[in-house]
């Protein structure tokens, strides 16, 4: 009996590897169970090593974890390449005509289940990228679930293709099934206590972002948030939403950026290297101080770097990027439940301050497929336009000022084209309260120092740091956006007394808060997933505080919570 | 209120070279806007930057001083916020070309409803005289002392082939001519280009007002423009003899028309709230 399994699958690209791990984590999520898929696959579409890992516990957990228990091999080579990450009395599902193992080919004791894959294919009349099917059908098998929770998400799954191709689908589920006779990775029971949404990070932004009201998304292609395009692109029509695929990033911004100043709500969504495409636009919104929402998924970097594999390698850039001095927002999502929520708190922050709101996401948040409770997606929002004013508002005089300087926060009304005494210009240039160009030494200073009042203001509406663990801790853990996970496990496997102190609202930064929390804390230990340490030099930029230790990891491959234990 | 040219008076004066082939388009964008009845809150232009885009100090109607090259997608995102909004776009040929060339190109094979003015005058003025995309093979200027060494990229037969469902030629020193051209833009439902020739007074002495009037010549009237090809044919005729007027028309679904959202209302008065998110959430199950 265990309360948490890890199962493995890997082969070829195109065999359904990122498909059958997400219908295995449905199957569980269904019955009650806490499930976590994250994938690992190289650049291109067609052969190479795709794998997909999914962890199921009857139990919430935070992370991925290390040890495989079950690895179903649809190939010889994810044999070769994962042989080592097996726990003791692991459960090896390979098909016997990919060759004869014997137990001692393996490091640890595990236990070999040679399933005749290709041969139940044929036998069930079937293409044999069916493979990943009857492996389904023996996992769910393993794990001692009945087969209707494997059924009954492959009929939803094929739904849209009939009945025929739904049956034969689970027919041949069913021959892998019936292949166990033993449960031997029988996981501990669990009751169903809600619905859960089985949902990836791009996937949450844009229900998130569907619930804030957007109206408009330029977004060209890049890996990972291509399924924020997906979603967009598949409910356009019922979310009353234009998604536009533009020609290019620079096209993007300013198109949304275009469309926030005609009056909707709008965003774009890339990874490092469309971002930088953006900045020239970025910093035109900063100018004209348009509303609007910056999702960048990070990946491994520079330049096209390693386009499938996650890092949080843009903290900094995002702070800084764009000539010129302006304000913005940086918030960085830590989970799908968070994603969805500071998507909201972004359009609302963008439209109350008119300015660029960023969510930092990366390709483990984006492309992993988690599992969170529906109630956190449900139900109506706040939607706070700011001071967007009211066609009927508007002084019929004309002495209308979209750049009023006399607000105390540095936020002015704003109209859009097309209402009646609203004219104005969104000027490039510098410029004066109607929007006209200006070189005036007094009037730059006046326009300049209203944009960046904004900062000050903005710290008032920004969320401290989150606080977890002991506050008699000995350690005392640092991290932003998508670490938090692994650390929080790991906290729960250390010996010892450990606090987190974790960063989903990051600039501008808290640095009161920061120095109250950090100044007493013995142990300061940063994590991040990147090779410097960007929240260490941040926290060091604003507080003076300087974190000597740090856990740091640019490999690509997401934080396994024993990997930070280890590193102590 | 009725519209009329002084409808967009500003306390700016234009600060172009006195000659400048912009003030004619100028002049001609505020006849045809008066003739529509487009006044300053019913309707946005978008500007580049260069000479050109200097223009919206002294226009009064809501505008959008845009990014160098950066206008089309600009346009774009407004016209798909607000689809009944009347959208317009001056541009110039370094802008609109060389640092939005791809922006053309694109903006041209979706058809948005949006007039698009480019004033081509083959130079940089504002950074005071380099060659443009459009300058002439063998042409002197600051950035090519020994003429321009390139091909020059033709507008018309660029944006025809992209897909542009309206493309004229206008000159800037025929302000009756021009009206009609421009407000023929406007009133056509798609992505409709003028480029108007324009002498840089300053920067260029070749390309004269006299070196145009020689040249110009008005599309025949027996001309018909529902022919691609012939469009194309007319508008690669460089030399003696330039022809000037509207080379293409055609009625096409716009980039808007093809958004099922933008069935009814514009965007930006749609509700905020959906209704049935509730129910798409069981896809996630």
């Amino acid at each position: 009996m265990m309360d948490s399994v890890t199962w493995k699958i890997g082969g070829e690209a195109g065999f359904g590897i990122m498909s059958s791990g997400i219908m295995l984590s449905r199957a569980f999520a269904r019955m009650g169970y806490h499930t976590f898929a994250t994938n690992e696959y190289p650049s291109l579409i067609r052969g190479g090593h795709n794998v997909i890992t999914v962890r199921i516990a009857k139990d919430k957990f935070e992370s991925m974890n290390r040890d495989i228990h079950v690895l179903v091999a649809l190939n010889k080579q994810t044999i070769e390449v994962h042989k080592n990450e097996l726990n003791e009395g692991a459960v090896v599902v390979f098909d016997p005509k990919d060759g004869e193992y014997k137990p001692e080919d393996f490091p640890k004791p595990v236990k070999l289940l040679p399933i005749p894959l290709r041969d139940l294919v044929a036998k069930g009349m079937g293409d044999p990228i069916m493979r990943n099917t009857v492996a389904l059908g023996v996992t769910v098998a393993l794990l001692g679930a009945p087969f209707e929770a494997l059924s009954s998400v492959i009929s939803d799954q094929f739904k849209k293709k009939g009945e025929e191709v739904v049956k034969h689908n689970v027919d041949i589920a069913k021959l892998g099934y019936d292949q166990v006779k033993e449960d031997s990775m029988f996981l501990a029971k669990t009751a169903k206590k809600e619905d859960q949404l089985v949902i990836n990070a791009s996937e949450a932004i844009g229900v998130g972002a569907a619930r804030a009201g957007l109206k408009f998304a330029a977004i060209y292609p890049m890996t990972p948030i291509n399924s924020l395009i997906t979603f967009l692109a598949d409910h356009a029509k019922s979310l009353n939403l234009v998604y536009k695929q533009p020609e290019d990033e620079i096209a993007g911004i300013n198109m949304a950026i275009g469309a926030s100043v005609g009056g909707v709500r709008s965003m774009v969504a890339t990874s490092g290297g469309g971002f930088a495409l953006m900045v020239e636009g970025l910093a035109w919104g900063g100018m004209i101080e348009a509303p609007l929402v910056i999702d960048l998924g990070m990946r491994v970097g520079p330049s096209t770097g390693m386009p499938t594999y996650t890092e949080q390698g843009e903290l900094q850039f995002v702070i800084h990027a764009g000539h010129g001095e302006f304000p913005r927002i940086v918030l960085a999502p830590a989970d799908v439940e968070e994603a969805y929520q500071l998507t909201v708190d972004a359009f609302n922050l963008a439209d109350r301050y008119q300015v660029p709101v960023f969510l930092l996401t990366d390709k483990y948040l984006n492309e992993s497929t988690w599992c969170a409770p529906k109630s956190v997606f449900a139900g109506d929002v706040v939607i706070d336009r700011g001071k967007l004013v009211k066609e009927q508002d508007l002084p019929a005089d004309g002495s209308f000022k979209r750049y009023d300087l006399s607000g105390p926060d540095g936020v002015s009304p704003r109209s859009v084209p097309g209402m009646k005494n609203g004219f104005h210009y969104a000027n490039s240039y510098e410029h004066d309260e109607v929007g006209h160009t200006t070189e005036a030494a007094d009037k730059r200073i006046a326009m300049a120092a209203k944009r960046l009042k904004k900062f000050e203001a903005i710290k008032k509406d920004m969320m401290v740091p989150q606080v977890y663990g002991d506050a008699e801790a000995e350690i005392t853990f640092i991290t932003w956006g998508s670490t938090r996970g692994p650390v929080l496990d790991a906290m729960k496997l250390l010996n010892k007394k450990s606090r987190l102190i974790h960063y989903s609202w990051i600039y501008p930064f808290p640095a009161e808060e920061t120095m109250k929390l950090l100044s007493p804390a013995t142990r300061l230990i940063d994590v991040e997933q990147n090779a410097t340490g960007q929240l260490a030099a941040l926290i060091r930029e604003h507080t003076g505080i300087l974190i000597k230790e740090k856990i740091l990891k640019y490999d690509g491959r997401p934080f396994f919570p024993e990997e930070i234990v280890e590193k102590l | 209120m009725t519209v009329t040219t002084d409808t967009f008076k500003t306390n700016f004066l234009p600060t172009w070279c006195p000659g400048c082939g912009d003030f004619g388009i100028w002049m001609s964008l505020k006849n045809a806007l008066a003739e529509l009845n487009i006044g300053t809150d019913d309707g946005v232009v978008v500007y580049g930057v260069g000479c050109h885009g200097n223009m919206y100090d002294w226009m009064k109607i809501y505008g959008v001083a845009a990014l160098h090259g950066r206008t089309l997608p600009v346009a774009q995102g407004l016209k798909f916020a607000n689809h009944k909004l009347p959208v317009m776009v001056i541009s110039g040929d370094g802008d609109g070309l060389g640092e939005g060339g791809n922006h053309f190109m694109h903006a041209a094979k979706r058809n948005p409803d949006i007039a698009v003015f480019i004033h081509d005058n083959q130079v940089y003025g504002l950074t005071t005289g380099q060659a443009s995309p459009t300058a002439q093979q063998g042409f002197k200027t600051k950035s090519t002392p020994e003429g321009v060494a390139d091909e020059p990229i033709n507008p018309l037969s660029l944006a025809l082939t992209a897909g542009a469902t309206f493309v004229a030629r206008g000159f800037a020193g025929d302000t009756p001519g021009l009206t009609a051209i421009m407000k023929a833009a406007i009133e056509h439902k798609g992505f409709a280009v003028v480029d108007i020739l324009q002498p840089c007074v300053t920067f260029d002495k070749v390309h004269t007002y006299a070196w145009y009037r020689q040249r110009l010549y008005k599309i025949e009237a027996e001309y018909k423009p529902d022919n691609k090809l012939k469009a194309i044919e007319k508008a690669m005729e460089w030399g003696d003899k330039i022809p000037v007027g509207v080379l293409y028309k055609e009625e096409r679904p716009t980039s808007e028309d093809r958004e099922a959202a933008l069935a009814g209302e514009p965007l930006k008065d749609l509700p905020l709230t959906i209704a049935n998110l509730d129910e798409l959430l069981h896809e996630f199950i």
